[in-house]
């Protein structure tokens, strides 16, 4: 069952076109990974249905509410946390202050300090820094910190921006390890990625975005044997 | 015309100056608070150089913008790593040190029995080489347009020119123009005394009509008005500047309509245009509509335009 | 030495009251990320509304005070509404530009109901302590301990609450506030209130101080605060406490040994200075993040 659909999206900067008319849909409990070059629409997809930017036309629903043009809090407000491209920690906050910001819409205050102490279970290291800015992190440990800082707002669907951009292999892996781990505890995810030999070990469904449009919608299996993706995306290794 | 209107026309002009050098540092990304400084400066050396060295109007305008330009070179230096908030700053500090200097600044001569020069914050009286040469209002404020046309065609100029482009992307991103080549500090400091100069020609034109000059004339109001003419007027043209001390001084202020609260209208007025045109009435994308509807008009205009393209 | 010290003590006594004006600049400057020329202006206002009450109704200090804290605030979220909430993004000159008109435009309305060139304002206090060898003015006692108050409250509103969570969000990184569900646009119009309720009691200290205000007392409360905030460091509170009491040294100390002609001079060179050597301000190491947005173009 698709718990986010996303229907003829138009999304503009201006009067360039970023977006024109993507539709696709993510299934309740899996990953979807969104795969493109740079400059493809993929960042700006993931901010149009964060509502920070507003679409010209097209629907995007959500558990059967509409989302578009609506604003970032009450997409937060109604389950959809987004892990930013870059990460976007807050650099002069403490990584606690910076858990405390991602639970700011939630009600039940009672149940934050919790929350964090099993966000510190799953990163020590984040536990070892609490009381340290944030921007003297790793780039990992600030990845790890933002994931957490998403999930502090206890997400149905955890949309993961490039989640791999600029890091070490061996942290690639572990972020990847634990996008699966969310996933198996029954998080839906929708992942924009670049990097789609990593992305092809944990998704479930795949769609191609090129510029502005989506050119291939099928599972890894399918994608695998498309010749021509295979030659632009997944290189000689497959 | 009348004395009233002669007097409204010259102070419209003198003010262009000093707008015209905010808009120039504008254009390479700068905001300055103190482009009065230079209007000051060349106020005092001018004044100095025709009414205590008996020097000629001519010589005394051209000391006058030369020891502006030289003050620009020099504050050209320290201000060339500040970015920003911190250039506004910078050069609101160094206008207000300009200021405050001309407040205890005495250097004075006796002339005729009487006692001529800067006299602290007394100001400094007596710059009288216009109105002793019979040089009358009409012709001045010609002398002054004159001149401001000189600059506007040197703006045009530039405008056409590789150096108008340097000046452009500078202002638009300092690291990739300097990726493509320029080099950031030379055209900085150029700007940064071309806009001197310019202030500089206002200041003494200004001395030398008011006969008198005081240092508090030049605070950081003169400034952040001539700052904002730039922008109520536009970013896109030399003109901009014009249209916004026009339309202040020579629209509210000269013909008294809102007397007494002029600022309250004025204002306000400019708060709701800069809702609806950030970057001013004749902002980038207006002139270039201008442009391209004056070339569908007037086809014969274009060809000269590209004759006249520096060949470079 | 003696002097010395004396001149140190009015200084930081003064410098609170520049202090409390520089907090109220670092703080819109942190969340929006522009220049409101129109602060020193709206506090302006809120000082004349307390002149009001205290020449027409004879007002109480405390009731003075209030006039003169809401009047800043309504006065400040007016600018804020005009100039920064309804100007484009990404138009920081065009909202620089916007407070300036603003500016005039209060000058000029004040100036109208009131023609004269000063009115008088309740003092506070009419004593003086002598410690030692030293003085110490009562209303200056006040001024410090009011502003030390406020500041104590002003970091438990920020350290320890929601909202205060809230408003550090918003001056760190605004789009990564807005993706945590924080309600930017209320936040920037509630730090704009903050700071002009911060901006109305520090008016209202040195009105009450000097017993008596001015139209021109905008324009000098928008320089001291910024003077202020930029020795500090832009952006940072600390720097703004710092940078105030700084500048209160700076200016005891120069009329004392210099004159008061050279006051303002000797300020304004310390100020090139700084913006030339040490352009992060006093703080230049903490607030190097907030220095990297001040520079970036405005």
């Amino acid at each position: 069952m698709a718990v986010l659909e996303i229907n003829d999206i138009v999304t503009a900067y201006g009067k360039i076109e970023a977006l024109k008319g993507v539709s696709l849909s993510v299934a309740e409990g899996k990953i979807t990974c969104l795969l493109g070059p740079n400059g493809a629409g993929k960042t700006t997809l993931m901010m149009t249905i964060s509502g920070i930017l507003k679409p010209q036309r097209g629907a995007i629903r959500f558990n059967g509410q509409d989302l578009a043009g609506k604003p970032a809090r009450t997409v937060v407000g109604q389950g959809v946390a987004l892990v930013p491209e870059n990460r976007l920690v807050f650099p002069e906050m403490t990584v606690e202050e910076n858990l405390k910001a991602g639970a700011y819409l939630r009600r039940d205050a009672g149940k934050v300090p919790s929350d964090i102490a099993s966000v510190y279970e799953r990163f020590p290291r984040l536990q070892e820094r609490r009381e340290q800015y944030a921007g003297t992190l790793s780039g990992g440990e600030q990845q790890m910190l933002a994931i957490s800082r998403a999930l502090m707002a206890r997400p149905k669907l955890l949309l993961m921006d490039e989640p791999s951009l600029g890091l070490a292999p061996l942290i690639v892996e572990d972020i990847f390890r634990i996008v699966r781990e969310l996933n198996n505890e029954g998080t839906t995810i929708f992942l924009v990625e670049q990097n789609a030999h990593m992305a092809l070990q944990v998704a479930h469904h795949f769609y191609l975005i090129e510029q502005g449009k989506i050119v291939f919608d099928g599972s890894p299996d399918e994608m695998e044997e498309d010749e021509v993706i295979k030659r632009a995306y997944l290189g000689s290794k497959v | 015309m009348d004395d009233h209107l002669i007097q409204v026309f010259s102070n419209v002009g003198m003010i262009s100056f000093i707008a015209l050098s905010a808009y120039v540092l504008l254009l390479t990304g700068e905001i300055s608070f103190g482009q009065q400084a230079f209007f000051a400066i060349s106020a005092y050396a001018s004044g100095i150089a025709t009414a205590m060295w008996g020097w000629a109007f001519w010589p005394g305008l051209v000391w006058g913008a030369a020891v502006a330009g030289a003050a620009a070179f020099l504050l050209a230096w320290p201000t060339l790593r500040m970015r920003g908030l911190y250039f506004a700053i910078g050069t609101l500090a160094f206008a207000e040190m300009v200021r405050l200097i001309f407040e205890i600044f005495r250097y004075q001569v006796e002339i005729e029995g009487e006692l001529v020069g800067p006299d602290g914050s007394e100001g400094f009286r007596g710059i009288r080489y216009i109105f002793e040469s019979d040089i009358s209002a009409t012709q001045y404020m010609l002398i002054i347009y004159l001149l401001l046309s000189a600059v506007l065609a040197f703006l045009f100029a530039i405008e056409r020119t590789r150096l108008g482009a340097i000046f452009r992307m500078l202002g638009e991103d300092e690291l990739l123009a300097e990726m493509q080549g320029v080099n950031r500090t030379y055209y900085k400091v150029m700007a940064t005394v071309i806009a001197g100069v310019i202030a500089g020609i206002g200041g003494a034109l200004y001395a030398h009509m008011n006969t008198y000059i005081e240092p508090k004339i030049f605070n950081v109001m003169l400034g952040v008005h001539s700052l904002a003419y730039g922008l109520i007027g536009g970013l896109g043209t030399a003109f901009g500047p014009l249209i916004g001390v026009g339309l202040d001084i020579g629209l509210l202020e000269s013909t008294r309509i809102f007397t007494g609260y002029r600022m309250v209208v004025f204002g306000g007025l400019v708060a709701l245009l800069l809702i609806f045109r950030p970057r001013g009435l004749l902002d980038e994308a207006a002139v270039h509509a201008i442009k391209s509807l004056w070339r569908r008009f007037l086809p014969a205009a274009q060809t000269q335009r590209s004759n006249n393209r520096a060949p470079d | 030495m003696v002097d010395f010290i004396q001149n140190t003590l009015d200084g930081i006594f003064i410098g609170s009251s520049y202090a409390l004006l520089a907090i109220g600049f670092t703080l819109i400057f942190g969340v929006m990320r522009r220049l409101n020329l129109s602060y020193g202006p709206s506090i302006m206002l809120g000082v004349f509304a307390g002149t009001l009450l205290y020449i027409q109704l004879n007002a109480g200090l405390l009731v003075v005070g209030l006039a003169t804290v809401v009047g800043a605030v309504l006065a400040g979220l007016y600018v804020e509404r005009i100039c920064f909430w309804a100007v484009r993004r990404g138009a920081a000159l065009a909202s620089m530009v916007s407070s300036f008109a603003i500016w005039m435009q209060l000058e000029e309305a004040v100036t109208i109901v009131f023609p004269d060139r000063t009115y008088p304002f309740p003092p506070l206090a009419d004593f003086t302590l002598k410690l030692g060898p030293f003085w110490v003015r009562g209303e200056h006692l006040i001024m410090f301990i009011c502003a030390s108050l406020l500041t104590i409250l002003l970091h438990l509103l920020l350290y320890r609450t929601r909202f205060g969570l809230a408003i550090r969000a918003v001056s760190e990184n605004p789009t990564a506030a807005k993706f945590m569900g924080i309600n930017t646009g209320l936040v920037v119009m509630f730090a704009f209130a903050l700071a002009s309720v911060i901006g109305g009691v520090a008016g209202y200290l040195i009105a009450s101080t000097d017993q008596q205000v001015t139209p021109l007392f905008g324009l000098w409360a928008t320089f001291k605060g910024l003077i202020a905030m930029t020795l500090g460091g832009m952006g940072s509170i600390p720097g703004a406490i710092a940078g105030g009491l700084l500048l209160g040294v700076i200016e005891a100390q120069s009329v004392w040994y210099l004159g008061t002609e050279y006051r303002d001079l000797v300020a304004y060179a310390v100020l090139f200075a700084f913006l030339v050597f040490r352009p992060g301000g006093l703080f230049a190491q903490k607030s190097a993040m907030q220095s990297r947005l001040a520079a970036r173009r405005v």
